[in-house]
């Protein structure tokens, strides 16, 4: 059938089918701005267009319905600035405030946003915060936490009404010393906000500015994303932004049995289907056992995983996989394939996987161990480390505290799914795009999977929708290569947003118990945990991930006194196949569960031994100088190294959070818990502190290659893989510091395994500090090139001899001490044409033997309904020692994310299953993430403090956040209500078994 | 999969349209289901140019066209703000801009707001052909019976009322797991509906004695449970909510 619209303005007619979705034609035509999140109820909003001047999901209307009306997509708003001879409009100023405001991280929401506040823009210029923040709420967005897009329209709204000018850049300033309590309130909503003038600062976290980084011009600033310009207008930029000539579209039928063999399965009518072009089962692939997790060589854990196997092992696993010309027909031919299951006993209770009998989830003879696990009795990985004398430790507590603590199986839920698309190109080398944040693990753990040499593979990574972990995995790859391989055509694969819950990976649940020994003046004598950690059908990630839960919440008490030199610390843990969905990597990795039950203990002996529980944590906790206690026992499955942890900012950081959300006033004090005027209501106020880490020493590898241009900009390419969180923005401004150049003159490219240096990847919080690291070392060889020259140039030109070691690089000029200078285009021009040509250039890589840990304090403040069990979180607070801040616009932006991401961690979200292992959860309707609409305050605080072992002085920023929200949410509702809830998330029904238990007795 | 699509320009087209018996013709709202959700092989009637898009208070009643967006019925101003309040956590912007009442009413599960608080005013509908009204509460049950030639006209709630509504969920904003509508009437009428199980809200209560709407809230839901809450949990906090609307 044929319909006529109006899009952006212009009349069309298209010919459609009666099923198509507005989406789907839209992409068709090649509006790629609109994007898809796999959902099929609307909830993720990223395909937000405007229909008659309205906000409407694309993919929840059908093309024909359109008919007849007018369509505007994030195409029809503004342009680059530079358009060569053409005038250009620039963007629109909601795009630029955007922009400015350091709105856009991964980017894939950001024209649903967009458009979003035009609609609101255009029927209401003067907005308060409430009302945008309803705007944005049908856009789920998994990486801001909304602060800075909220921020971000009010401004836009304020230049639109003419009131303050477009384009000027926060005014992030250093902050005095004495600054707490003295400033107002940064990042705050407040009400009525849409004609305050100091909005620009509003989206600036505040800082304690180390001082070594006075003079610096590019690092330290809040620059805009190098990214942002073609992210905010929806660029085709992403995997799936590309349609290809011949184009199959593939499908994988999955298990609808959580164990099971395949008896028989028959593929003869889907094959026969018209349009079907390949159909694959376990008995056309070779079988090739491997690990799907994305790390460096060789695996630390077991290969457990085929491609396409004879045995299934959780509802989701893969049972066959289909190419055919369309959607529609890769998915009847998927009803078309006959299954016959010998159905096996499931193991779905991790307490039942190493029991006396139970069944062996992995009895392939392919299987190949690492370290201790052991399919025989289901075991992915064991670990044990034993620190100090920890039973002599117990031995010299006055007080033994010992509890059970749970936490739960959740989703990573970037918004654009996985999605890979594979072609041969015209040397029948195999190119895979795919959305990874592991590119070069991609080819090298997929080339025997393939039977292809690596040399043979070419793994393109184009921007990346969030990825948070869940894209550390070789997930869905394979498929399309198969069937590329299979009918010689170009293949995409994406996934549902049912199929990221059913077949995807997520964080380990884990049941943990903790045992303390104390003093009664509060030192800590001994700590243990036993964790029972539940991976999934497959092991990928079982021992690292899980190391890390011990490695980093452990480590952070280590007790006082003699103890503080000789901590005594166990950590035993057992990770277990089940029949259920695999868990992985996911944010935190490891160290959210740990924080859960450390940071709970900690409160409760604190309260236990009438002890504040700030000065109890801060008493035991790790200070500079001293040896972390796990570097000699541990090194996810490699061997280990002592490590001395230099810089510890955590009573900074305690003293400007507490101050931030007024725990003296709070904490303690029974006016303020009961004063809502509903006495069901109480608000309570809690504390958890935090130690990450930086990067996997002598292991986790970055490189970089930098070369100048003939203008004097260069061009950088990094192996490492920005997938959302600016690491390609930070990288830039660390090389335009050491060149002398602003960002705009660093063009950057990651990653693109033929074309960019190797690195490892985007994991372990390592970009900024390893492959940031190499980029400085590149750009250092580069310089040194510059000074040469532009020391033989100055020469020429003034007669006197000039050291090249004199010549400063600034403001893209290279300068003696006299004044005395050339610019860089010069120095390129002189280079590259005029005499004794090269090309300057320089590659550098980094592997650093520390991993020095950044540190952290999170608050929360909480009203809790002592009759429902409902906990609202009214504001958080964090304070971060992440060494010093490249940007602060895009570190803010990973903590307020962070902490939001954290947030449903604390209250809402979980993945859970019936008793034949089917997912409750396969959307995010039941599947709750926080909207903009019912947010609470966050505010978010930096501790600078220099850490020598990085040319800038950086520790990690990303992964942090996501460790302290669910205890210092779960403290705070102690503190309110009197509760111990030892489970998150804390539902509703969770605090009311709680309590009501707690009054029976 | 949706083979055909058609768009009548008045009633009566459409009444003949989906009258037919081959293929299966489905009334279409604002898409936001069955343009994911239509594996059958049907013909689809959208209802966008028949003019059902109309809010009216007539008497003393608010007369909602069934093809009337959640978007508009919430932007009115003379509706009940517990409604306002139901629709707004029935679903975000972008999806109240599309889909309609009678859409959303159709397709909606036990958990919905806005059924509930439509199930508590003892909300009528009005079909066509020959305008034949029906109680909300009893069509909720049976509304997935097919109905050949016929169509949801309008939905006619009660204006001299009080209306309250209260939720409990995971946020703020999340669906709730638990909720009550309560209407009053200046007869001293009290009916009590409650949402988060089933296929549908329930009706509790409809009388002039408050004192047992607690005690049959609580039994209304004494045979259900969800993946996310007991039934203990159901019952207790229905009954909860329930005295804090009769008694705030």
């Amino acid at each position: 059938m044929k319909i006529k619209v109006t899009i952006n303005h212009n009349s069309v007619e298209w010919e459609i089918l009666p099923a198509d979705t507005l989406l789907k034609v839209l992409r068709r035509e090649g509006f790629f701005g609109a994007k898809s999140g796999g959902c099929q109820q609307g909830e993720c909003g990223a395909c937000t267009v405007l229909l008659d001047g309205k906000p409407i999901n694309s993919c929840a209307k059908l093309a024909a319905q359109a008919g007849g009306h007018s369509i505007q997509t994030i195409e029809s708003l503004g342009e680059h600035p530079e358009k060569g001879w053409k005038v250009s409009a620039g963007l629109h100023p909601i795009q630029q405030a955007m922009v400015d405001s350091g709105a856009i991280q991964c980017g894939y929401c950001t024209p649903a946003m967009v458009l979003e506040a035009k609609a609101l823009l255009d029927r209401n210029p003067y907005p308060s915060e409430t009302e945008v923040r309803e705007a944005l709420a049908p856009v789920l967005c998994r990486c801001t936490g909304y602060i800075k897009p909220v921020q971000a329209i009010l401004q836009a709204a304020a230049v639109l009404r003419g009131e303050i000018q477009p384009g000027v850049l926060p005014t992030g300033v250093p902050m005095p010393p004495d600054w707490l309590g003295n400033l107002p309130e940064h990042g705050q909503p407040s009400e009525p906000s849409s004609s305050d003038m100091s909005l620009q600062t509003r989206v600036m976290p505040k800082i304690t500015i180390a001082p070594q980084t006075m003079g610096w011009k590019s690092v330290g600033k809040p620059e805009r994303k190098v990214d942002s310009i073609k992210l905010v207008q929806g660029k085709p930029a992403f995997t799936g932004d590309i349609d290809l000539r011949g184009m199959l579209i593939a499908k994988v039928l999955h298990s609808p049995l959580a164990h099971a063999r395949i008896r028989k399965i028959d593929t003869s009518r889907a094959k026969s289907l018209p349009g079907v072009a390949a159909v694959l089962t376990w008995q056309d692939l070779p079988r090739v056992v491997y690990s799907t997790a994305g790390q460096s060589d060789p695996i630390p854990g077991p290969l457990d995983a085929f491609s396409l196997d004879q045995k299934v092992r959780f509802v989701g696993d893969r049972v066959a996989f289909v190419a055919a010309e369309t959607e529609e027909i890769a998915n009847k031919a998927l009803e078309l394939i006959d299954v016959e299951y010998e159905t096996l006993p499931a193991i779905l209770d991790p307490t039942q996987a190493m029991q006396p009998g139970a069944v062996k989830i992995h009895d392939e003879p392919e299987y190949i161990k690492f370290d201790r696990s052991d399919p025989q009795v289901n075991l992915a990985a064991q670990i044990r480390i034993d620190i100090g004398s920890v039973d002599e430790g117990f031995l010299l507590a006055d007080r033994i505290y010992e509890a059970d603590y749970e936490v739960p199986k959740v989703q990573q839920a970037h918004i654009e799914p996985h999605v890979v698309i594979t072609y041969w190109d015209e040397d029948d080398r195999l190119v895979i795009r795919t959305s990874t944040q592991v590119p070069f693990h991609v080819r090298r753990i997929l080339a025997p999977v393939l039977r292809l040499p690596i040399k043979r593979i070419r793994v393109m990574k184009p921007r990346i929708g969030g990825g948070f972990g869940g894209k550390q995995e070789v997930l869905i790859e394979d498929v399309a290569a198969h069937l590329t391989i299979a009918t010689g055509r170009p293949v995409r694969f994406e996934y549902t947003r049912e199929e990221e819950f059913t077949a995807s990976r997520s964080r380990h649940p884990m049941r943990i118990h903790l045992k303390t020994g104390v003093k009664l003046d509060g030192t800590l004598t001994a700590n243990e945990m036993t964790v029972l950690s539940d991976t999934g059908a497959y092991g990928c990630h079982a021992l690292t991930v899980n190391g890390n839960t011990g490695h980093k919440s452990m480590a952070l008490y280590v007790g006082d006194n003699e103890f503080r030199k000789n901590p005594n610390i166990r950590f035993y843990a057992d990770i277990v196949y089940t029949n259920t969905p695999p868990a992985g990597a996911f944010r935190g990795y490891g160290v959210p569960q740990g924080c859960w039950a450390v940071e709970r203990q900690m409160e409760k002996i604190a309260r236990d031994l009438k002890l504040d529980p700030i000065e109890f944590r801060l008493k035991n906790a790790i200070r500079p100088g001293e040896l972390h206690p796990f570097s000699t026992a541990w090194s996810e499955g490699r061997e280990p190294a002592p490590e001395i942890v230099n810089t510890v900012g955590l009573e900074e950081c305690v003293q400007q959070a507490r101050t931030a959300i007024g725990w003296n006033e709070k904490y303690g004090h029974a006016d303020w818990h009961s004063s809502t005027g509903k006495p069901y209501l109480r608000k309570g106020i809690g504390v958890a502190l935090m130690m990450h880490g930086t990067a996997i020493p002598y292991l986790d590898m970055g490189g970089a290659s930098i070369k100048m241009n003939d203008d004097g900009s260069f061009n950088m390419m990094v192996g490492a893989t920005d997938l959302g969180t600016g690491s390609d923005t930070v990288l830039g401004q660390m090389a335009a510091e050491v060149l002398g150049v602003p960002l705009e003159d660093v063009i950057v490219f990651s990653s693109d395994t033929d074309i960019t240096p190797f690195d490892k990847g985007a994991y372990a919080s390592s970009t900024t500090y390893i492959s940031g690291t190499a980029v400085v070392k590149a750009a250092q060889l580069v310089a040194e090139r510059i000074r040469i020259r532009a020391a033989r140039m100055i020469q020429v030109k003034t007669s006197q001899a000039v050291d090249p070691k004199d010549i400063r690089l600034s403001d893209r000029m290279a300068s003696t001490p006299d004044g005395q200078s050339v610019t860089m285009s010069e120095v390129a021009l002189n280079s590259l044409h005029h005499e004794d040509q090269e090309q300057i250039m320089g590659v550098a890589s980094y592997v650093s033997p520390v991993s020095p840990p950044p540190f952290a304090a999170q608050f929360a403040e909480v009203t809790v309904d002592i009759e429902t069990g409902q906990v609202t979180v009214d504001k958080l607070v964090m304070a971060v020692d992440s060494g010093v801040i490249v940007n602060p616009l895009t570190a803010a932006g990973q903590i307020e994310g962070g902490m939001t991401q954290a947030l449903g961690y604390a209250v809402s979200e979980e993945m859970t299953y019936d008793e034949l292992g089917q997912a409750h959860e396969k959307n995010l309707m039941d599947y709750h993430i926080f909207r903009a609409n019912e947010m609470p305050k966050l505010e978010t605080l930096f501790v600078e403090i220099f850490e020598p072992s990085h040319p800038f002085g950086v520790k990690a920023v990303a992964e942090i956040p996501m460790d302290g929200v669910a205890p210092a949410v779960g403290n705070a509702v102690l503190d309110a209500c009197g509760a111990q809830v030892d489970q998150n998330p804390i539902t509703p029904e969770r605090l009311w078994r709680v309590l009501r238990s707690a009054q029976s007795k | 999969m949706i083979l055909e699509y058609h768009r009548p320009k008045n009633i009566d087209e459409a009444l003949v349209l989906l009258g037919r018996i081959s293929p299966v013709t489905l009334p279409l709202g604002g898409g936001t289901h069955l343009s994911q959700h239509s594996k059958d092989d049907v013909a689809v009637v959208d209802l966008q140019e028949v003019g059902l898009d109309q809010i009216e208070i007539l008497g003393n009643s608010i007369q909602i066209g069934a093809t009337v967006t959640l978007q508009q019925l919430m932007d009115y101003d003379d509706i009940p703000l517990a409604l306002k309040d139901a629709i707004q956590l029935e679903a975000s912007l972008n999806t109240r801009n599309s889909a309609t009442v009678a859409g959303k009413l159709f397709t909606c599960d036990g958990s919905s707001p806005l059924a509930t608080v439509l199930l508590a005013m003892d909300t009528r509908l009005v079909w066509l052909p020959g305008e034949i009204q029906m109680a909300f509460g009893d069509w909720l049950p049976i509304r997935n019976l097919s109905k050949p030639g016929k169509l949801i006209a309008q939905f006619v709630c009660p204006k001299q009322t009080t209306v309250r509504f209260a939720a409990v969920g995971r946020t703020p904003q999340d669906r709730p797991l638990v909720c009550a509508a309560v209407t009053t009437w200046p007869s001293g009428r009290t009916r009590v509906a409650l949402g988060g199980a089933g296929s549908a809200p329930l009706l509790a209560m409809d009388g002039t004695d408050r004192g047992g709407a607690e005690s049959a809230a609580e039994n209304a839901y004494s045979q259900y449970h969800t993946p996310w809450v007991s039934n203990e949990y159901l019952k207790e906090t229905a009954r909860l909510l329930v005295h804090r609307l009769l008694t705030e």
